[in-house]
Parts: structure tokens; sequence; C-alpha cells
């Protein structure tokens, strides 16, 4: 089962149209990472699967029900702007959030109690937020995201403005949140992290969902005929030894170990390069070279650009 | 409990457990009860020498001496003088210009219907401090007893109590006969009252825009949206801070009350004693006045005790709460506009103007209550509750008139909180650049 779909889902506002038939499926118990650039429309779907704002068209589906306003408890919300009351107290404020979100005053008392200790920030607890750092305030708003442990997640740029150590923990937070079967939606721009942590993603360009898929089946697609080659032996050597079928793009090294990257010409298989080169160095290891989400991003985005022009 | 709820109890409990709140609940009244005090001095303290003409028709508190042929009084221990005051009789009314032009500074008129009316009038050139009109009050109150004692031997002290009299004066201005002058001291309530329900709208109303501002600014309002409905924060937001405000005004009428009783606790055991010694309260083996009705008896401090206090109040608190609705609703719109307080003077320019016109309105009701312009804005939502606030105590108004008003300005309130919801849900969530009218405009037309 999809932990949730979204459905043809439209939204226009006063000036323009924000979601334009944009359909997704996240799939039970994966991280699922909503990609796209600033403006595309990804905080606009994300408030629709809050219940922030309402679609013109379209519906969104969680867990086999039409959404509804009793599934906000089953949701944790970290948005791109967050923030807390400067004033409150930290175990005050997160109760109160937690409250809001439908849980009992004495069982988020034991959960929070849980999850301060486990972040060893029991101290803060009648601290003012405003006497908190950045990042302490950061574990907090993620606490309070969690606490009510929501069958879906859905984090707005998460990484964003966290120091190294928070993004670590936060991460290791979300991959065990995973393995208890929570489903996560991730919207960022770290492209880093998508490929570490993403099983799928769909890629939100003007408005439009523009590509979806599971991360490795999208770098396959996306894939060149390109290799990373490490040997042994001259540059010379190995360069003579490529006929024009194959595109030297890259290399470096000395002669006790060389890396070049070799892309395919038309036609060419991996081991008509392997038999082209193998008599001429002495081969270490051969390696598919898959493109980055970074680049399937930025490709796909300016082709998209260009397609419209 | 439900969210609205959770939302009305953090905005209440975090304000009302503020330093500044606590102070000025308490301070507001102990400030009050000492502008009260210190005019009741101020009344107290007169050094003016008086002489009075006592005109006494029927003779009952004088006679003609045989020896000069000069009318005297009958108890010259009652109306005995000093140098600040002085008695003098005649059984003749002067003509008011003759009144006038005599060194004369005040004439005390009564006949015998003193006797079951308890009457007199003082006419007055310079309106005479409290001190000298009690002890003009006190010797012919004393004089009226004397002559009732002297028509009955078998006086105990119950029958004594009984006959004992109490006079109150119905002064004029020789100048302006016509004037009755207590309906401009209601006035004065009014016009406090109009004061303080206008502060308390203006004062909590902004409490409201800042506390929208403050979660827009600190960027929780996305997190709380997505486990509430932006109305149901907004409304939370109002009513919390709204009960806050009724909270501080009830303490402070506790508080009044409480001052009041203990002021008037040490005035009767004496504690008051140089006050009292002023006014010559206690001279003449005179039994002394509570409280009450010492205050009945300073001017313009006797209306605290014959208003209609609880149709006042009652009628404070549906104005304070409709205007508060409306205004708040309004302040709560503006907070949504902007991502900033320093973005808000363009926005508050129309909600601060209705509020300040009002005032000004008021400020020329107190003297013409029943004019077309406190009249009209008496009825209209944006100004009711502080016109009527300047109405009602006047007794200008009719219970019609009331609930009219009253009628309109909440059926106002509700379109005004239903127009601010609209334009709140869109602004909470939008940052940058601030929005035109059209935009705000666009924002309540189109559907979330």
């Amino acid at each position: 089962m999809n932990a949730l779909e979204a459905k043809n889902i439209t939204k226009k506002y006063a000036e323009h149209v924000a979601l334009d038939d944009v359909s997704i499926q996240v799939p039970e118990g994966a991280v699922f990472g909503l990609l796209g650039p600033n403006g595309a429309g990804k905080t606009s779907l994300i408030r629709i699967i809050n219940q922030i704002t309402g679609p013109d068209e379209g519906e969104i589906v969680l867990f086999g029900e039409s959404l509804q306003a009793k599934h906000v408890s089953n949701i944790g919300y970290l948005p791109e702007e967050r923030g807390l009351y400067k004033k409150m107290k930290v175990g005050e404020q997160a109760m109160y959030l937690a409250q809001l979100k439908g849980m009992r005053k004495q069982e988020a008392k034991q959960k929070l109690e849980a999850w301060f200790e486990r972040f060893e920030i029991m101290a803060w607890w009648n601290k003012k937020v405003e006497e908190l750092s950045k990042g302490m305030a950061q574990k907090i708003q993620f606490v309070t995201t969690v606490l009510h442990e929501p069958k879906l997640l859905i984090l707005d740029e998460p990484f964003s403005g966290f120091d190294p150590i928070n993004v670590e923990l936060i991460r290791n937070e979300l991959m065990r949140l995973k393995d208890e079967g929570a489903s996560i939606i991730l919207s960022t721009h770290n492209m880093g992290s998508v490929e570490e942590i993403c099983d799928n993603i769909a890629l939100i360009n003007k408005s439009k969902k523009v590509l979806e898929g599971r991360v490795d089946d999208i770098r396959e697609a996306h894939a060149h005929q390109e290799y990373e080659l490490r040997f042994k032996g001259t540059s010379i050597a190995f360069a003579n030894a490529l006929w024009t079928n194959f595109e030297l793009l890259s290399q470096e090294g000395d002669k006790d170990l060389q890396r070049a990257r070799v892309r395919l010409g038309e036609g060419m298989k991996l081991n008509d390069l392997l038999r082209a080169v193998v008599d001429h160095v002495e081969l270490i290891d051969v390696n598919r070279n898959l493109p980055s989400m970074n680049d399937i991003f930025i490709q796909t985005v300016t082709q998209n650009a260009e397609d419209h022009e | 409990m439900s969210k609205i709820g959770l939302v009305i109890g953090r905005e209440y409990s975090s304000r009302v457990r503020k330093k500044s709140f606590i102070l000025m609940t308490i301070l507001g009244p102990l400030l009050f009860a000492g502008i009260i005090a210190a005019a009741i001095w101020v009344s107290v303290a007169d050094n003016t020498e008086h002489e009075v003409l006592v005109v006494d028709y029927a003779g009952m508190l004088s006679y003609v001496n045989p020896d000069n042929g000069r009318m005297e009084a009958s108890y010259p221990e009652i109306f005995k003088g000093d140098e600040k005051l002085q008695f003098h009789f005649t059984d003749q009314l002067p003509s008011d210009s003759s009144f006038i032009n005599s060194p004369y500074t005040l004439m005390l008129e009564f006949d015998d219907s003193i006797l079951a009316a308890k009457k007199a009038h003082l006419y007055y050139k310079d309106l005479p401090s409290t001190q000298v009109s009690m002890r003009v009050t006190g010797a012919l109150e004393n004089g009226i007893e004397r002559v009732k004692v002297r028509e009955n031997d078998q006086i105990d002290y119950r029958t004594y109590k009984r006959l004992k009299t109490s006079i109150s004066l119905a002064k004029f201005d020789i100048n302006h006969k016509e004037d009755a002058s207590m309906d401009q001291e209601k006035g004065i309530v009014g016009m406090m009252l109009a004061i303080i329900i206008f502060f308390f709208i203006f004062l909590y109303g902004s409490q409201v825009m800042r506390g929208v501002i403050e979660e827009k600014s600190n960027r929780i309002v996305e997190v709380i949206v997505s486990s509430i409905k932006p109305f149901q924060l907004m409304m939370g937001k109002i009513i919390g801070i709204g009960l806050v405000g009724l909270t501080q005004f009830l303490i402070w009428i506790v508080l009044s009350i409480v001052i009041f009783s203990v002021a008037g606790m040490i005035f009767e055991s004496g504690g008051f004693d140089s006050v009292a010694a002023v006014n010559g309260l206690r001279s003449g083996g005179q039994t002394p006045i509570d409280f009450e009705t010492f205050l009945q008896q300073q001017d313009g401090f006797s209306l605290l005790v014959s208003i209609n206090w609880p149709l006042i109040l009652f009628m404070f608190f549906i104005y304070f709460i409709g205007g508060y609705l409306l205004y708040g609703s309004l302040f709560a719109s503006v907070g949504a506009a902007v991502d900033s307080e320093t973005d808000t003077q363009q926005f508050l320019m129309p909600v601060m103007l209705p509020l300040f016109f009002s005032y000004f309105v008021a400020i020329m009701s107190v003297n013409n209550p029943e004019g077309f312009a406190a009249k009209v804005f008496s009825f209209i939502p944006l100004s009711s509750p502080i016109i009527m606030m300047i109405r009602t105590p006047m007794n200008s108004t009719t219970i019609w008139e009331l609930m009219l008003s009253v009628a309109l300005l909440f059926v106002t309130a509700v379109f005004f909180v239903w127009l601010a919801g609209r334009i709140y849900r869109t602004g909470i969530l939008m940052y940058g650049k601030k929005p035109s009218y059209r935009e705000i405009w666009k924002w309540i037309k189109f559907n979330s």
C-alpha cells in the first residue's frame, strides 16, 4: 500500500498556477524525496498534504483513506520556515505542540521525557527558547515533529541550517524511524542526501511533475555508458589502446595507479572496452559511472526550460 | 481539551504570568484610588473666607434681636462662625443682583418645608469647597435637629436617631441658575469609562496584532496551522487575549471595592482625623458619618455613589467584548498582512482612524449626549462601544437604543471576524513583500 497518493492535484493562486495536475505516490516505509527548484510548487503540495490549504482539483489519499481533518495526528511536519515561541519554556512549548497534535497530556509528557533523555537535553526543559542556540532549537523542533509517532513524516529542507553534527543526528533518527515503519517525505535541494537516504523521488518543475521513480532506476535510466577504470601502466599506452569507438573523458595518476573515465561509443559494450585495453595495461578495477542525482536534477530542469522555449 | 481551548489557554496563561500584567493590574486601582484621594484632599484643603447669608423665611433658626433690631441666630453655638466662615441672617430673599453685589459669598435659602423635604438651596458666586459646603450643611442639619428636639420634650437616643436629619443642598450658580450640574458630572464618569474602553480595545487589540506578528516572524505559525485550522488559531488568540483584558478589569473592580471598603473603615474609625477635623465633621457633637455619606457629600464624588454601577458595568462588558472582537479581528488582519511591526503603519491607519475618531466624538458628546452626532455614532459599530459608554451613565439612552446598538455591534463584529479569518489564513503564510490592498482583497475573495 502507498502511504500517500496525490492524484491530479491542481492548485491555482490569484496570480499563478502553483501545481498543475501533479500526481505522486509515496510507498509505505520509504523515504521519498520531493525535489525541485525554488518556486516549483513543492511547498504548495506539502501544505495541501498538511491541510493548511486545499487543492482546487484532485485528491490526496493517505493510507487508503481520503485526506480528512483527523489525519492531522498521523502526520508530522517540519516546515522549511520553522521556529518556536521565543519567550516560552522548552518543555511547556513541546507539551503545547504535542497536545495540538492530539496527544494526551500524560502521554506527551512521558514521550517527551524519553526523547529529551535520548538527546541528552533534559536540562533544557525549563529554559526559555531564546536562551538556546540555533542548533539546540533545531533539536527541539525535530523532537516535536516526531513525538506523536506519525506514520507519515514530512520534512521540508530538514538539513538546511542544521550544523553537521545535528545533520548526522537527524539522519540517523530518520533512518531509525524508517526502520520502525514510518514513511518519510523529504523536500530538499541537498542532492547528496537524496542519493544517500531516498528510496524514491519525484521532481517537480514549474508546477508540473517531470520525473518520478526509484532513485536507482532513475540513475540507471539517465546513465550514459560511462566507466571508471583503475589500472597500472602508462597513460599513453592506455590512450593508444582505445579506438575511436571509445571516448576518454579524463585521465589522471602516475604509472603505479592510473584512473580514467571512458564513455562507450554507439553499440559498444563493456566487454569491448575491456578487450581493447586488457593487453596494454594491468587493470585493477572497473566501475560503472552512474550520474549523480545532482546531474540528473540540473539536466532535467534545464532541458525542461529549453523545451518550453 | 479541544484544540482551540489549548490555544486560548496558552495565550491566556503566557500573558497573565507576565510581570507587566501583574504590575498594571495591581497598580491600576491603587493609582485610581490615589487620584481620588488626592482630589478629595484638594477639595477639602481650602482657605477662602466665606460670608453666608442665611435666608430664614420662617424664622426657624433666627430671631430679631430687640437690642439692635438685627436678625441673629437662635442657636449661636451652632452658627458661631470663625475667621473662615461667618453666618448672617435675614428673612428677606435679596434680588439676584443685590446678592451678586453684596459682600456675601454664599446664600442659604430655606423655609419651613425643610422639615419635611429636607432640602435647602445654596446659591454661590464661586463654587464653595466641599469643606465649606459640609460645614454649612452640618450647621443647618444641627439647627434643624434642635428645632425638632425643641418641639419634643421626651427625647431619648432612639428618638434622636429618628429625628436626625440629613439635608442635601441643591446648588445653583447665581449667574447660571438654569444649569443642573449633575448631568455634566455624570458625563465625566462616562468620559472615564469611554477612555478606559478605548484604551482596553486599543491595548488588547494591538496585543492581538503583536501576537500574530510574533508567530509569523518566529516562523512557528506553519507548524501550528499543520495541527489546527488558521481560523481556530486566530480565534484562540483573540479570545485568549480578550480574557486577559476581562481578567484585568475584573481584578480592578474587586480591588476597587476592597480599597473602597478599607478606606471606608479607616475613615469611620477616625483614621481620617485630619480630614474630618478640617471639615469640622466632629464639631457640635455631631455623630460621625459613614464613608459613603461622606463621599456623597463631596462634590463630584457624590455621583460615584449615586450612579447605577451594575448597569454601567454590564454595558461596559458587553461593549468591550463587541468592540474588542471587532477591532481585535482588524488588528489580527493587520498582523497577518505584515512581516514585522515596523511594516504595520500603512495598515494600522484605517484601523486607528475610526477608533480615534470615536474618541473625539466622545469628548464632544459629553456636553451634548442627546446631540445628533452622539446619537448617530452610538449606533455605528466602529464607534458605538465608546460613545455609548458616555451616553449610558447620563441616562440619555433607552433600552431599545441600547439593544439596537449592541445588536448592530455584534453582527458587524462577527462579519469582521469572518473577514479577518480569510485575510489571516493567507497572510500568515506570506513572507517577503508587503501586500497591497488589492492583494488583500484577493485573499478575501479566493477560496483556500
